[in-house]
């Protein structure tokens, strides 16, 4: 034992001297898309990581400069590829609140709906790939069990299982399917169940444990320096949660907790989210009790509603609103002068949309704020120290997406 | 005008921004407000940093939210913008914060030392825009390849280009800025505006399409490669 100790402190003595540099990625299979870590390594343990980003860049801040706000919906939904139907529902918002329109009461429901079946597929698949890069093979089949589920039901809502394109400024490209309520019932009912199941192949499993404890510590004062938020921020202890502080789309009627941890390491933020999913449900569950009936869409009639589309059936047979269709989806409408900033509770963390307009019908400056973005970067301070196997533990815990953090 | 917008998302704190404006009064203007979200603006870029610093330690806005560029347009003056969102966890009040230029080349001041997390944002900014950071350790393109010969959110950047960007500047007969490394918008862009190809018939688009990958390739292609010793 003295003897091994001896031999620690040699090398410490000598460390940082033959370092050797790694390049893990852009291919690696637990970047999940295209990040690469650049490694210092001394032997097995990190000494520095810098972080290389930007390979899925697709210039989507240009492209909302020169599109109008309808058009760039499905951009919305390559950002973060997990969870569209989140992307969708918070660009929607953000388009409203420099319209100056809200959505309807359905229509906000049926969004509740939507951004809680997107966190609930994105901590599926962050639950899973995080299992599998750790060794767990079984979680990762077993969440994609439910993630099929959702996805099928996403198809049903929106019509496609991943490009949703599913909001519309004021509301929802169409209702929420009728034969879809018993499903979703289903589904919430024995959801909770599965996430026990996945809480009994992890939670207490030693090598789980061993793992994930104490590895890739995420203290506050870094947390928030590097503004991270979501599931992350809320692992180090502090309850930031957007749909509790600052309600949007009727988060204040449904009741659910927003699980916090103490640590902020891997195991924290495996166990948020598992929370999480719960309390969707919770939320999911307490929508469909309390769906409201009335229009999924905002539908032109007055003059102040210029700026959303019209009834189809009058689109049909109506010159006007023919007129007016047209007119909205090609040259869209004429845009208040103002800047508004709208931050949506997505899976990963804060998406926030800034809107500049100066009349007309394109933004003058579209902003994405993507969570993985801040999240990437705090492993250049929370990597080093590290052995080399624990940044696969730490890039799962932390759960990004390379589309949103590129955009 | 009279309508009321919908303050979604958007809890300001008049108070707070009024408190910055008070200690700051030469350094801010009074803030501004829309939907909701109030907008703190400071006049002295110099003093930016001492602005976020006091919003930091005195009045508790201690989550760096966002710190992202702007363009107010090619005739705007002043056109440059670098905006901030900072949130306040006890009060849960979030606000943005705006600072201005008008340089032809702006020089902001980095918030690094106020948020470490501001490296990457202002790397953004700069790889957008082009912006130099004073004080910025470390600033290089993030999201863009190192040869990248623009700065592509600038509103003289064409939506569209039809290949003339494939090169780096060097080949495009742009000037390269020698004194800090620095890659200058080339003329061939300036002149490329979108409203300019907008008007061009898919034709005419086409053939000038062409005449320009052929006055690009003639230079190179004619002049004898040099020996390398």
């Amino acid at each position: 034992m003295s003897d091994a100790r001896m031999l620690d402190v040699e090398i410490a003595e000598d460390r940082h001297e033959d370092t050797i540099a790694l390049n893990m990625g852009p291919q690696h299979p637990s970047t999940h898309g295209v990040l690469r870590l650049i490694l210092e390594l001394d032997g097995e343990e990190v000494c520095k990581c810098e972080p290389i980003i930007g390979y899925l860049h697709r210039g989507k801040e240009k492209v909302g400069e020169h599109h109008t706000l309808h058009q760039n919906i499905p951009y919305t939904d390559r950002m973060d590829y997990l969870a569209p139907l989140a992307n969708n529902v918070a660009y929607a918002i953000a388009c409203e609140k420099l319209v100056g329109i809200e959505a309807p009461p359905r229509a906000q429901a049926i969004r509740v709906i939507c951004a809680e079946l997107g966190r609930i597929s994105s901590h599926l698949l962050g639950l899973g790939a995080y299992a599998m890069d750790l060794g767990a093979m079984t979680v990762f089949l077993w969440t994609f069990r439910e993630r099929e589920a959702i996805y099928s039901m996403m198809e049903r809502i929106s019509g496609a299982r991943f490009t949703t394109s599913y909001t519309r400024i004021g509301g929802c490209a169409r209702d929420f399917p009728e034969d879809l309520f018993p499903k979703l019932e289903k589904f919430v009912r024995e959801f909770p169940h599965r996430v026990d199941e996945y809480e009994g192949l992890l939670t207490r499993n030693k090598i789980w444990v061993k793992r994930t404890q104490g590895v890739g510590v995420i203290t506050v004062e870094q947390a928030l320096q590097y503004g991270l938020t979501g599931p992350n921020l809320r692992a180090c202890g502090v309850e930031y949660d957007l749909r509790k502080l600052h309600p949007y789309s009727g988060y204040d009627l449904y009741d659910f907790e927003v699980p916090v941890g103490t640590t902020g390491d891997c195991y924290d933020r495996y166990m948020v989210r598992v929370e999480e999913m719960r309390q969707s449900t919770r939320i999911i569950e307490q929508v469909l009790d309390s769906m409201p009936s009335g229009p999924y869409l905002n539908r032109a009639g007055d003059d102040e509603l210029k700026s959303v589309q019209p009834e189809k059936k009058k689109v049909l047979t109506n010159m006007e609103s023919l007129i007016h269709q047209f007119m909205v989806f090609t040259d869209s409408v004429d845009l208040p002068h103002g800047e508004v900033y709208f931050g949506h509770e997505n899976p990963k963390g804060e998406l926030g949309f800034f809107l500049r307009s100066e009349g007309g019908s394109k933004a003058q400056r579209m902003r994405i704020r993507g969570p993985s973005f801040a999240s990437l970067q705090v492993l250049q301070e929370v990597v080093p120290g590290h052995m080399i196997s624990d940044i696969m533990a730490i890039l799962g815990s932390i759960d990004f997406v390379m589309g949103e953090c590129d955009r | 005008m009279s309508k009321t917008f919908p303050t979604t998302g958007s809890h300001s704190d008049l108070a707070a921004a009024q408190a910055l404006h008070a200690a700051f009064p030469d350094a801010t203007k009074a803030p501004a407000e829309f939907a909701g979200d109030l907008t703190l603006e400071v006049t002295d870029i110099g003093r930016e940093t001492e602005v976020l610093q006091h919003a930091r330690d005195a009045l508790g806005y201690s989550l760096l939210i966002d710190r992202f560029g702007d363009d107010m347009g090619e005739d705007a003056q002043p056109r440059w913008v670098v905006r901030t969102v900072l949130y306040d966890l006890t009060n849960h009040k979030r606000l943005h914060f705006r600072v201005f230029s008008s340089a032809l080349d702006p020089v902001f001041h980095t918030a690094m030392g106020v948020f470490r997390g501001a490296n990457w944002y202002e790397r953004e900014v700069y790889d957008m825009y082009g912006f130099a950071f004073e004080g910025h350790p470390d600033l290089r393109r993030i999201l863009l390849h190192e040869d990248f010969p623009d700065f592509p959110l600038r509103k003289e950047y064409p939506m569209e280009g039809r290949g003339e960007h494939a090169a780096p500047a060097r080949a495009l007969g742009g000037n390269v800025d020698g004194t800090d490394g620095r890659v200058a918008v080339p003329e061939s862009v300036r002149s490329g505006s979108d409203t300019e190809r907008e008007s061009l018939s898919p034709d005419e688009a086409w053939k000038r399409s062409a005449e320009m990958k052929a006055a690009k390739g003639k230079p190179s292609g004619d002049a004898p490669q040099e020996p390398t010793s």
